[in-house]
């Protein structure tokens, strides 16, 4: 899931939960308002209640029927209320308790219509008269006090309530935007995980299972950077080639000038004696036109092979034929620079597993780089050899050139990194090391100013299976 | 004319064995007396045997060069003519021949016919 989603997710999460308690609240609150307004409604009741039993006192004590009537109007007036706000109540205190108070009334009304229609007054009457008023105030006076308890009660829980809901809504918030964002930073550890070990240039294409949240959209253009880098990595290897082909062509040009020499006087002197010559001579005149033509082919197939542009060809190779063949390359370039060559080729070593052109590209350009840095009559010694550990084989091209200053030595193999200022591309030894470490193997490079430079390249052993 | 050439005696330097060959083939038809070497080393231990009026020399050679040659002929006999040919023509071999006297220089690929007349001319100037 998309870390925005889960964002959203949660926050609609602590917002449900906030809607809820705020729905019961206001649910405690619309209780609380019809027990209140029963609780107005029982004090006006009692209120009259009160003034029923002061006068209804009164009677009985100076026993003026008039004042009778003066009951009778209020418990008319209690009754009315009574009605007017019977729907108000029965919500309140529910209907039996309704109509158990208005039972209670009519009762009371019973005895002073009785105590009215009697001539004279009577202790019995009266006492009726008194048991009834009081259980109808009691009675009142208990469902009044029960209301007044359930709003305090509804108050106390709703306190209770809000309390718990809020320590819910606390716990939750904290516990699930705690998964939130360890969620998101497991995402985020991995991203700067990959970073991390991109910047150490273990640049690789993601193989495992790219997941369906940012994380994943970080891989996939990875990826995608991945692939891009090897498309330009290989037309960088190209481009470099042909640049080493300009050099290689320069010399190979030359090269060519003898073979053409060789025919066109061999043209000119076959003219020039032709009466003179017999059949057999003709013959082997024309053998060695063959011949010399033979070479220039040979030269160009050189050349032809290493210019194409190629899938990397891994094919179980002898370094030292390699090695030979990159010689024959450039034995022209050393001719003229005035170089001469040393060579120690430790015979019949192991095979190695390599693209053939790969390598000699790479031999080219460490040549071109050491002719370019050394005067005319010094030695380039080259020499192969097996590793130390046995499971490598080892190549070594040392010039006794100008050498290379110790701060430049680190960025040697860098892209774009040149000493020779604009003559260098600065991609020859940054793409030379691209290719042996592809090949699994390692380029060094040891250097002192005035003495030389000498590179190393080991390419592992190829084990067959 | 063949009686008079054949004093001459003409040395030709190349390690492109087809050079000598032609060459020695082509210029022994003019009737002159042609050996040819395929280093500066043989070729340099020969002079010390035997005069020659002209040598022809390929530049880049393996051990003593062309202009190697040039320089031990003009130091030990000034007035042997030295023709130099080169698949490498460029100014600064050029100039440096010059300096070193060498009485012509030729490009490869080499017209025989201008290396006769060449040739010739060094005979008759000498």
């Amino acid at each position: 899931m998309k870390i925005e989603s889960k964002i959203i997710l949660s926050n609609a999460f602590n917002i449900g939960l906030i809607l809820l308690v705020g729905f019961f609240a206001i649910q405690d609150l619309n209780l609380m308002q019809t027990k209140l307004r029963f609780v107005e409604i029982a004090d006006d009741l009692n209120a009259s209640f009160l003034e029923m039993r002061i006068i209804e006192k009164n009677y009985i004590i100076y026993q003026k029927r008039d004042l009778l009537f003066d009951v009778k109007e209020k418990i008319d007036t209690a009754g009315q209320l009574l009605d007017s706000a019977g729907k108000d109540i029965i919500r309140a205190v529910g209907e039996n308790n309704f109509v158990s108070l208005q039972s209670h009334l009519k009762h009371y009304s019973d005895v002073v219509d009785e105590a009215q229609k009697s001539s004279h007054s009577d202790i019995d009457l009266n006492n009726r008269l008194r048991t009834e008023g009081k259980k109808l105030r009691e009675f009142s006076n208990t469902i009044t006090w029960l209301e007044r308890r359930g709003v305090n009660d509804i108050i106390s829980s709703s306190k209770r309530v809000l309390f718990y809901s809020f320590v819910a809504i606390l716990i939750c918030a904290v516990f699930v935007s705690h998964f939130i964002s360890q969620n998101i930073l497991l995402s985020l550890r991995g991203i700067e995980k990959l970073a991390k070990s991109i910047s150490k240039g273990n640049f690789k294409k993601i193989e495992s299972a790219i997941p369906d949240d940012e994380f994943g959209s970080v891989m996939a253009a990875i990826n995608s950077m991945y692939e891009e880098q090897k498309n330009s990595e290989e037309a960088l290897i190209q481009s470099k080639k042909l640049a080493s082909l300009g050099i290689l062509t320069a010399g190979v040009a030359h090269e060519l000038t003898n073979p053409l020499n060789n025919i066109s006087m061999i043209a000119q002197t076959y003219a020039e004696m032709y009466d003179n010559l017999g059949k057999a001579q003709r013959i082997e005149f024309m053998d060695k036109v063959e011949k010399e033509t033979e070479r220039i082919k040979e030269i160009i197939k050189n050349l032809l092979d290493f210019s194409k542009p190629k899938e990397a060809h891994l094919k179980e190779t002898d370094i030292n034929t390699v090695m030979q063949k990159t010689l024959k390359l450039m034995q022209n370039m050393l001719d003229v620079s005035n170089i001469k060559t040393k060579l120690n080729f430790v015979p019949d070593l192991p095979p190695v597993l390599i693209d053939e052109y790969q390598i000699l590209q790479v031999l080219v350009n460490l040549i071109t780089n050491a002719v370019q840095s050394m005067q005319s009559g010094r030695t380039l010694f080259m020499a192969t050899r097996l590793g130390s550990g046995g499971d490598s084989v080892e190549i070594k091209v040392m010039d006794t050139g100008k050498g290379i200053p110790r701060e430049y030595l680190p960025h040697i193999f860098d892209p774009f990194f040149s000493t020779k200022g604009d003559e260098g591309t600065g991609l020859g030894l940054s793409v030379s090391y691209g290719i042996i470490k592809k090949h699994n193997g390692d380029i060094r490079v040891e250097s002192k100013v005035g003495v030389g430079t000498t590179f190393t390249i080991e390419l592992p052993v190829y084990k067959s299976k | 004319m063949e009686d008079y050439m054949n004093n001459y005696r003409i040395m030709i330097i190349d390690d492109e064995k087809i050079v000598g060959d032609m060459a020695k083939m082509s210029l022994e038809q003019e009737g002159y007396a042609v050996e040819t070497f395929l280093n500066g080393e043989a070729a340099l231990a020969r002079l010390l045997e035997q005069k020659f009026e002209v040598v022809v020399t390929d530049l880049k050679m393996k051990g003593v060069d062309g202009m190697e040659v040039l320089r031990t002929v003009k130091q030990l006999y000034p007035d042997v003519k030295v023709i130099m040919i080169t698949a490498f023509a460029n100014l600064d071999t050029a100039i440096e021949a010059l300096r070193g006297d060498v009485h012509d220089f030729f490009p490869k690929p080499v017209k025989i016919k201008e290396l006769k007349a060449s040739i010739q001319r060094a005979l008759s100037n000498s």
